[in-house]
């Protein structure tokens, strides 16, 4: 196990930012910490890097006791989301800090520098300054200068919250590929749940300072341990008292299987290819059901059917 | 443009013009004066030694300010601004009970050199603090920590990313506190004594000359002190842009 966070606590003045917080995070492996705004993510990862301290609790870094160690002394990489970029140097001066800092021969910075520009796809850049690059280029550059230093582990938080929704995603899926070229230990935190799950290995759930749950995107997804992680994780209704996926139920306009839970639709949305139905159950449940465009004209719904609700089979409920 | 040329030009033009009405003579003249030089000289040379001392105590007032939490922070910070709020001469009554003949400290400076020099410092040291202070308000702690995750300490830290972007609002400081010390009047006259070759500087020797009737010569100084003024202060701008670039794009 790369990272060992043991039993971390952390107060600021009253307010309990991270509760008795453990979790290890492997090797080689990118893992996600995410959760919702204020729930603590930045502070763990700050404390991982030393930026921050922990009031007890102690983290170690590949085996190293690394609690009381500096910043400077964790051989981290740390990547920030509003890039952090030292503005008054070049791009390629940017990613030769650390080497510089550790007195390597010039020739060696060189090769390394060109080699990491190549690597974020930076190289024309080089004798730019960070103003002069997008939002997008300015993160990979920050990315190549925390890679520079070939840190134990990489740590990112928020890296693509400042960028729009598409630079996002094509980041994502970049930093996702990088991994796997460079196979460095990585974690992100984010608090989009769609990034989490298509791009880490493991993901942990952090909400109001605790780990809610820590596993694979499909056992978080399949699995989720609670009402807090299933919400999270993606669409919920409430169907019969139970938290389910509005893609998870079955709508049938007959009366077929027992048990059946019966309304009648009070609204209907179409988005793109799917429907939205919204379900007046006659015990008094608002219910929310997404259905394919075909489906829904199949078994001709409107507004006023008549409607019979059961969950599919394997659907995962809390 | 036409605001700037009412305020500034036109009263430089005047007063270069009266200099000139004179002829080179004049200039050559007043400049030849020994006790004029000597004023000069001073007024020039502690003005320089002060300009030096508040970009290093004036940076590290402003850092203190903007990143240290302790109580009477708030309180600082308006105290800062005093001696630029007070009226000069005020400022000047203040430095002779503090540092005069009956110095509660045990001071003695009236009459010296030190006066001169306090003085000015007393009066020009806001303007590197408050030059600063909002740079390193706008500065992100973000870039400092990426430093330290990079392996750089503190110190270096400060030198090869806090310093540089700080630069240009320490040398912009200093151009003014510059500016405003060899002008200095009000808060000096009444320390320093006045003794030609000694205690004398630039603008009481103009003065001198006004009281004497001679304009001219008075203009004169007065132009002399307008080139050592931009002098200062287009060097310190080069300065500025020197020292900014040179961490910067290769090398
Ligand atoms: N320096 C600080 N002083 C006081 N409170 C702080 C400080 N840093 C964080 N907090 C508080 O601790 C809580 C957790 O903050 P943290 O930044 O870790 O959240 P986060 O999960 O990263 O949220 P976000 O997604 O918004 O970045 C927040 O409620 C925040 O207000
Ligand atoms: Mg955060």
């Amino acid at each position: 196990m790369s990272i060992e966070v043991k039993n971390v606590n952390k107060r600021f003045g009253d307010f309990v930012a991270l509760d008795d917080v453990s979790v290890s995070l492997p090797t080689g492996q990118l893992t996600a910490l995410l959760g919702p705004s204020g729930g603590g993510k930045s502070t763990l990862l700050r404390i991982i890097a030393g930026l921050d301290s922990a009031d007890s609790g102690s983290i170690s870094i590949e085996g190293t006791e690394a609690t009381h160690l500096p910043p400077q002394k964790r051989n981290i990489g740390f990547v920030f989301q509003h890039y952090a970029a030292f503005k008054h140097m070049s791009v390629a001066k940017n990613v030769a800090f650390g080497l510089e800092i550790r007195k390597k021969p010039k020739p060696e910075i060189e090769r390394k520098v060109n080699e990491l520009l190549d690597l974020v796809h930076l190289s024309q850049f080089a004798n730019r300054l960070p103003a002069q690059l997008s939002g997008g280029q300015r993160q990979r550059m920050a990315l190549a200068r925390a890679l520079a230093v070939e840190p134990t582990v990489l740590l990112l938080d928020e890296p693509f919250g400042a960028l729009d929704a598409k630079v996002r995603k094509e980041l994502r899926d970049w930093l996702r590929r990088l991994h796997d070229e460079v196979h460095v230990t990585t974690v992100f935190v984010t608090h989009d749940q769609e990034e989490a799950l298509e791009v880490a290995d493991e993901i942990v759930v952090i909400n109001q300072g605790r780990v809610e749950q820590v596993g694979t995107p499909d056992q978080l997804y399949d699995a989720p341990a609670n009402d807090f992680v299933m919400s999270f994780l993606g669409d919920v209704t409430t169907l019969g008292g139970e938290l389910i996926r509005p893609h998870d139920i079955e709508v049938d306009v007959t009366p077929g299987e027992p048990g059946a839970i019966e309304g009648s639709v009070s609204r209907v949305l179409r988005i793109g290819f799917e429907v939205r139905l919204t379900v007046l159950t006659d015990v008094g449940e608002v219910v929310t059901v997404e259905l394919t465009r075909t489906n829904a004209r199949r078994l001709g719904i409107a507004e006023g059917s008549r409607v019979y609700l059961n969950a599919v089979l394997g659907a995962t409920r809390v | 443009m036409i605001w700037f040329s009412l305020l500034v030009l036109i009263p430089l033009a005047a007063i270069i013009v009266k200099a000139s009405g004179g002829g080179w003579h004049t200039y050559a003249d007043t400049l030849s004066n020994s006790q004029t030089l000597d004023a000069i000289k001073l007024t020039v040379g502690t003005s320089l030694l002060v300009t030096a001392l508040n970009m290093v105590m004036g940076t590290i007032i402003a850092w203190v300010l903007v990143r240290d939490r302790f109580p009477g922070k708030a309180l600082l910070d308006l105290v800062i601004d005093i001696p630029f709020a007070l009226p000069t001469i005020v400022a000047g009554l203040v430095l002779l009970s503090l540092y005069g003949a009956d110095s509660p400290l045990g001071l003695h400076f009236a009459n010296t050199r030190s006066a001169v020099f306090l003085a000015i410092a007393f009066v020009t040291l806001p303007f590197v603090v408050r030059t600063v202070q909002p740079v390193l308000e706008e500065m992100e702690t973000d870039v400092e920590d990426a430093a330290a995750s990079l392996g750089a300490s503190r110190a270096v830290t400060f030198r090869r990313v806090v310093l540089p972007t700080l630069v240009p609002a320490i040398f912009a400081g200093a151009s003014l506190s510059f500016a405003r010390g060899i002008s200095e009047y009000g808060s000096l006259v009444l320390l320093s004594g006045n003794l030609p070759h000694r205690t004398e500087v630039t603008s009481v020797r103009v003065m001198s000359y006004l009281e004497g009737g001679d304009t001219a010569a008075a203009a004169s100084v007065a132009t002399v002190l307008l080139v050592v003024a931009l002098l200062a202060i287009v060097s310190l701008d080069i300065i500025a842009r020197r020292v900014a670039r040179r961490d910067g794009r290769n090398g």
